[in-house]
């Protein structure tokens, strides 16, 4: 009985096939620190040996079977215990028997699918693991080793340029751009505004002060607990991530990143050029409807702050993918020298540095109009996300 | 309650916090980077540059900060470039400095390490060059983005690409680039820098404006970067440079840049480009601001390139383009003070006189439109000590001054009509200008026309005005200005006599018209003209022989004009005039000169009885007519005799006994020196005694006895005088007789000081009389029983 130092025991170790060529990736675990796994993806064999290494040598253990468990599963925090399986495949690897030596065990899972991306938010996990559960009468021995998927898209076909007039009515228009809809992990952003329109209207004075200073920062948003609608600070804010409960949705947002962009007021017919690059923040692709559980979904919150530290914002959903490291498909960049940086201006693909912002006038309504934070019109029951 | 700290106190601490987190940050960077922990290193850099976010500093305390700050920002770049050279590469630097969260620190780090890129590797140059200039946009705050791009210029100075364009590397870039880049960051700072102006509350205004004073050196150092750029050919700043720089100003449509920033281009590019370019920056000068002061921008330009001109004569067209386009700018510029388009006339005058010394057309042509100027501007008249007054002054006093010649400054059509715009004061001015300068550079006016032309347009001075102000001028202002006049009438001078007397009485009728005032500073200049132009015509006798009956006109013409002085009330001054002609006359044996010398004198005696009646100026008249009869030898015994007498008479007449005794004393030498018709003196001894001791008789009866003794020492001095021009009605019993006299009157006075200086006189007078006894004889004088 191994309770009291009786009885045989045994140490279980899965290894697995060709780690001195696959990749390792990091992940966060549930406490914040990352760790470190082996890289698969979508398709391809999981395979190894189990070895079963006997705590004393001479003694015979005894079980019920021993078997290997391929398994993809999601956690929600809300509802800890209540796993959600979405894969699992199980090998046997010996039938109830004894155990008189040292045993070790081939596995083969021959083209798993993986059909999503492994994954750590604030309140939903995805991973992929390989548990071996060798059954006893009393305790099972039961090893587990974490794999991680990546799930790669190829370059999408369509990924044109998002453009978009926003303003608020005679009083503030721009027009701004971003050159695709969809970056993949380690892209850039680049883009533009303008501004078509910035008034002041002098006979209010605070008004006035309010709109000459304006800040403009980045938001990326990314999904976290489901606290309750109203506590939020972007409640008024489209749903980011949604967590189909029932019949109820709750979203969360979560502000990864601020992006300074602009400094001071700009006046009529500046244009701003934006650029941000991805890599430097820890993301995920964009995961749609995973399993029917969840949803984590990428804005580009532009958000102008006056003076008095009112913001105006207008949010645009934008695509994460990863891209595969062999296969690309023409129009990305070529490869690059390590020391020559990527993205200028005066580079492909993106605004050109030089052009002339548009002159046309801004379209008279329906504008596509900004928030203001605040505003008693903008009502907390705001249309949740459609998806 | 501790009193609020002043707004400069405030300031002062502000930036002496500022300050100190940039010493403790930019240390610990140092530290890192010793230690080669670049991203620490990076990350102390950031939360330095972070300060410069600040909203708080003056734009002068923001300078400091910013200098402070970009002195330490020098240290990495070194590290870097070292680092980068020893090839220890740091990948995607100038990505990982794009993840600072604020663009103020983010945008340093860019253009530091950029900096770092290029120098190591020139190929990245013509892109990164770009990717700079245009990332800047980010920073829209007037005061962090002008100095943000300041060190952009700054870092890139000597790293801009200057080859031609057609020679250089695409990669590395051309002078193209280089220009592009400095244009563009022009633009953005030019747009920052006026931007100022509008914010903010317009109670501060002129703080905004000293602001803005203070920082327009960044936006202009631009400007300098281009002039640097040595592959920008004449021809590539006329297409490209100059359009870019020009839109921008012209387009801003802000004064205090367009004026700061046109003298920026006249200072900082060279002459050649300017002439190359002439017309389109004058262009564009007409499209400037109402509030601009485009006419000191024209007359930086002008006076410039005058000095190139000057030195390079090829330039013809350069008096033509100013002048069109200066005319373009004024007529679209209504605003403009009418002080200004003198004043850019001014320095048209400027350019014309130093490159084309020889065109006086150029000058007319500056006048003429200035003229015309006026007429649209429906000013008739221009007050003295304007500030139009002044320019006008300015504008005409210069090619006076550069011609130093009357004659060709009267040549100018439209000098007179430009005279015609000052007024009273402003005409008397320039007029008196105009003749110093003549005096000063001895110009001779030769021909009746031009003396017509001159005396027209000073004719402020010459004769009284229609807008004269009715109070009197100042007496001692008045008669210098017409000594000035006076002494100007002796350059009426034309080698043919002719012509002279042409002169003369052209002057003459201008003169004439000066009224009493005037007449007797300019009239005797007039006169003495006249009888030495007589005498030309008596010495050309041989040659002419009219002269004898042009002297005679000349004299009845000066006649004439002494006849119009006496008409105002003048009388010593005719008096002198009709003795110095008759004696002028007198030595010029024309026709009838008896005759009129003996008319010169008789009005001179009439004018002497008639209007002469102070005493001291009757014996003086007396004196003088004398010492003129005297010398004069023309007359014949029929007419001196009346004279002599006649002068005799007047001066035994004289009112005071004292004044009738020096009187006839003087007479007498009529009798002795006077001359008869042949040139010989008359010597009548008797009359000359008689004279003197009527002289003797009037003495005795002065009542003051200092006075008398003082008479019959002089009376002495005359016998003495007779004595030895062998006069043998004097005997030395009658010098004895005097001396004695005297010795006991003498003896009498009171001693005081006036006693003093007679018994001088007397000792003085014996001291000469005992050398003569004592000295060697002299032949047919014998003092021989003189007591002394």
């Amino acid at each position: 009985m191994s309770f009291f130092g009786f009885g045989q025991s045994a140490d279980i170790e899965i290894k697995l096939d060709g780690t001195d060529t696959r990749k390792l990736a990091d992940i966060k675990s549930d406490d914040g620190k990352k760790e470190r796994f082996y890289l698969y993806y979508d398709g391809e064999s999981v395979t190894g040996q189990v070895n079963i290494v006997l705590k004393k040598h001479g003694s015979k253990l005894e079980h019920q079977g021993i078997k290997i468990e391929f398994i993809g599963q999601i956690e929600l925090y809300y509802d800890r215990g209540n796993h959600h399986e979405f894969v699992s495949l199980v090998k046997e690897l010996a039938r109830p028997g004894e155990l008189i030596q040292n045993t070790t065990y081939k596995f083969e899972f021959l083209n798993v699918e993986k059909p999503f991306e492994s994954y750590t938010g604030s309140n939903v996990r995805l991973r992929y693991l390989l548990r071996v559960t060798l059954v006893r009468r009393l305790s099972d021995i039961i090893k587990e080793l974490d794999i991680i998927v990546h799930t790669l898209s190829s370059y999408p076909e369509m990924n044109s340029p998002i453009k978009m007039e926003v303003g608020i009515e005679d009083c503030l228009h721009i027009e701004f751009e971003y050159n695709k809809c969809k970056y993949h992990l380690k892209d850039v952003i680049v883009g533009k505004i303008y501004f078509l329109l910035v008034r002041i209207k002098i006979k209010h004075m605070e008004i006035a002060t309010l709109i000459s200073y304006l800040f403009l920062r980045y938001h990326l948003k990314d999904v976290i607990r489901n606290l309750p609608l109203q506590a939020s600070v972007y409640s008024t804010l489209n749903s980011t991530w949604s967590i189909a409960h029932g019949p109820n949705v709750f979203n969360e947002n979560e502000t990864i990143a601020k992006y300074e962009i602009m400094d001071g007021a700009p006046v009529r017919g500046e244009s701003i050029p934006i650029r941000v690059f991805l890599a430097g923040y820890d993301l995920a692709p964009t995961m749609r409807d995973i399993n029917k559980k969840f949803s984590v979904k990428y804005f580009l919150n532009l958000v102008l702050m006056d003076e008095e530290d009112r913001r105006y914002f207008k949010q645009q959903e934008i695509t994460l993918w990863r891209k595969g490291e062999k296969s690309h498909k023409g129009g990305v960049s070529v490869s690059h020298s390590p020391h020559v940086p990527r993205h200028l201006v005066s580079g492909e693909g993106g605004p050109k540095g030089s052009e002339e912002p548009p002159r046309e006038e801004p379209m008279a309504p329906p504008l596509d109009s900004m928030r203001r934070e605040g505003d008693s019109q903008s009502p907390t029951s705001s249309n949740p996300g459609s998806d | 309650m501790t009193p609020l700290p002043s707004p400069s106190e405030e300031q002062d601490r502000l930036l002496e916090e500022a300050s100190h987190i940039v010493k403790t940050q930019s240390l610990q960077m140092k530290r890192c980077l010793d230690s080669d922990k670049l991203m620490d290193a990076l990350k102390h850099a950031s939360t330095m540059l972070s300060e410069l976010r600040t909203s708080l500093l003056s734009p002068k305390n923001y300078y400091e900060l910013y200098m402070a700050v970009t002195d330490e920002l020098r240290q990495l770049e070194l590290y870097l470039v070292d680092e980068f050279q020893r090839g220890r590469k740091v990948p995607d630097l100038y990505e990982l400095v794009q993840y600072a969260g604020n663009i103020v620190p983010r945008l340093y780090l860019l253009i530091t390490v950029a900096l770092v890129y290029i120098k190591t590797n020139s190929s990245l140059k013509r892109d990164l060059l770009k990717d700079l200039v245009e990332m800047c946009r980010g920073v829209q705050h007037p005061l962090r983005g002008l100095f943000l791009r300041n060190y952009l210029l700054q870092c890139t100075r000597n790293v801009l690409p200057d080859t031609p364009e057609d020679e250089g590397d695409q990669a590395e870039g051309t002078v193209r680039d280089s220009v592009d880049f400095i244009l563009m960051n022009f633009a953005e700072m030019n747009k920052l820098w006026v931007r100022m102006q509008h914010q903010g509350h317009s109670r501060d205004k002129e703080r905004r404006e000293r602001e803005r004073e203070e920082l327009r050196i960044l936006v202009g150092t631009n400007l300098v970067r281009l002039s640097e750029l040595e592959s920008v050919t004449r021809d590539k700043y006329k297409k490209l440079v100059l359009p870019g720089i020009l839109e921008q100003v012209v387009s801003c449509r802000d004064a205090i840049a367009q004026e700061y920033l046109m003298e920026c281009i006249i200072q900082v590019f060279p002459d050649e480009f300017h002439l190359a370019t002439l017309t389109a920056f004058l262009k564009s000068c007409a499209e400037l601001q109402p509030g601009v002061n485009v006419k000191n921008i024209l007359i930086a330009l002008i006076d410039r390139l005058s000095l190139y001109a000057q030195k390079n004569k090829e330039f013809n067209t350069l008096f033509e383009t100013f002048s069109e386009q200066v005319a373009s700018i004024v007529q679209s510029r209504i605003a403009m003070p009418a002080e200004d388009i003198v004043a850019l006339q001014v320095s048209l005058i400027n350019l014309a006189l130093k490159c084309y010394p020889d065109k006086v057309d150029y000058i007319d042509k500056i006048l003429q439109t200035t003229v015309e100027t006026f007429q649209k501007l429906n000013i008739e008249r221009v007050e003295y000590n304007t500030p139009v007054s002044r320019e006008l002054t300015r504008l005409l006093k210069i090619f006076i001054d550069q011609y130093n010649n009357v004659l060709t400054v009267i040549q100018l059509t439209y000098f007179a009509p430009l005279m015609e715009l000052f007024d009273f004061y402003g005409r008397k001015s320039v007029s008196a200008y105009l003749i110093s300068n003549a005096l000063t550079n001895e110009t001779l006016i030769p021909t009746s026309e031009s003396v017509d032309s001159i005396l027209t347009i000073v004719s402020s001075l010459v004769q009284d005005q229609e807008d004269q102000p009715a109070e009197e001028e100042d007496p001692e202002d008045f008669a210098e200005e017409q000594g000035l006049l006076g002494r100007f009438v002796h350059q009426f001078k034309s080698d043919i006599p002719d012509q002279q007397y042409l002169i003369l009485s052209t002057s003459r009728k201008h003169f004439q018209l000066g009224g009493k005032k005037r007449i007797k500073h300019t009239l005797p200049p007039l006169v003495f003209q006249a009888y030495q132009l007589a005498t030309q015509f008596s010495a050309l006798r041989e040659e002419d022989e009219m002269w004898s009956k042009k002297c005679s006109k000349i004299f009845r013409f000066c006649h004439q004009i002494i006849l119009s002085l006496i008409k105002a009330e003048l009388a010593e001054l005719p008096l002198r005039l009709f003795l110095q002609g008759a004696m002028t006359i007198g030595s010029i044996d024309f026709e009838n000169h008896e005759t009129i010398s003996y008319e010169f004198i008789s009005q001179a005696l009439s004018l002497y009885e008639e209007e002469i009646s102070e005493s001291k100026c009757q014996l003086a008249a007396i004196t003088l007519l004398v010492g003129t009869f005297e010398k004069m030898s023309c007359f014949g015994e029929e007419n001196a005799e009346p004279i002599r007498t006649q002068s005799a008479l007047a001066a035994s007449k004289l009112f005071k006994k004292p004044d009738q005794c020096s009187g006839v004393c003087t007479c007498s030498h009529l009798f002795w020196s006077g001359k008869n018709n042949q040139g010989e003196e008359i010597r009548d001894g008797k009359r000359v005694l008689e004279c003197l001791k009527k002289g003797v008789r009037i003495a005795s009866q002065c009542m003051d006895m200092s006075v008398q003794v003082q008479l019959f020492i002089e009376l002495l001095n005359h016998y003495i005088y007779y004595f030895e021009k062998k006069n043998e009605h004097i005997t030395v019993a009658m010098l004895n007789q005097l001396i004695g006299k005297i010795r006991d009157e003498l003896a009498n006075l009171e001693s005081n000081d006036e006693t003093e200086q007679i018994s001088k006189h007397f000792t003085n007078t014996l001291f000469h009389l005992r050398n003569r006894l004592e000295g060697p004889p002299v032949e047919g004088i014998s003092y021989e029983g003189l007591t002394l």
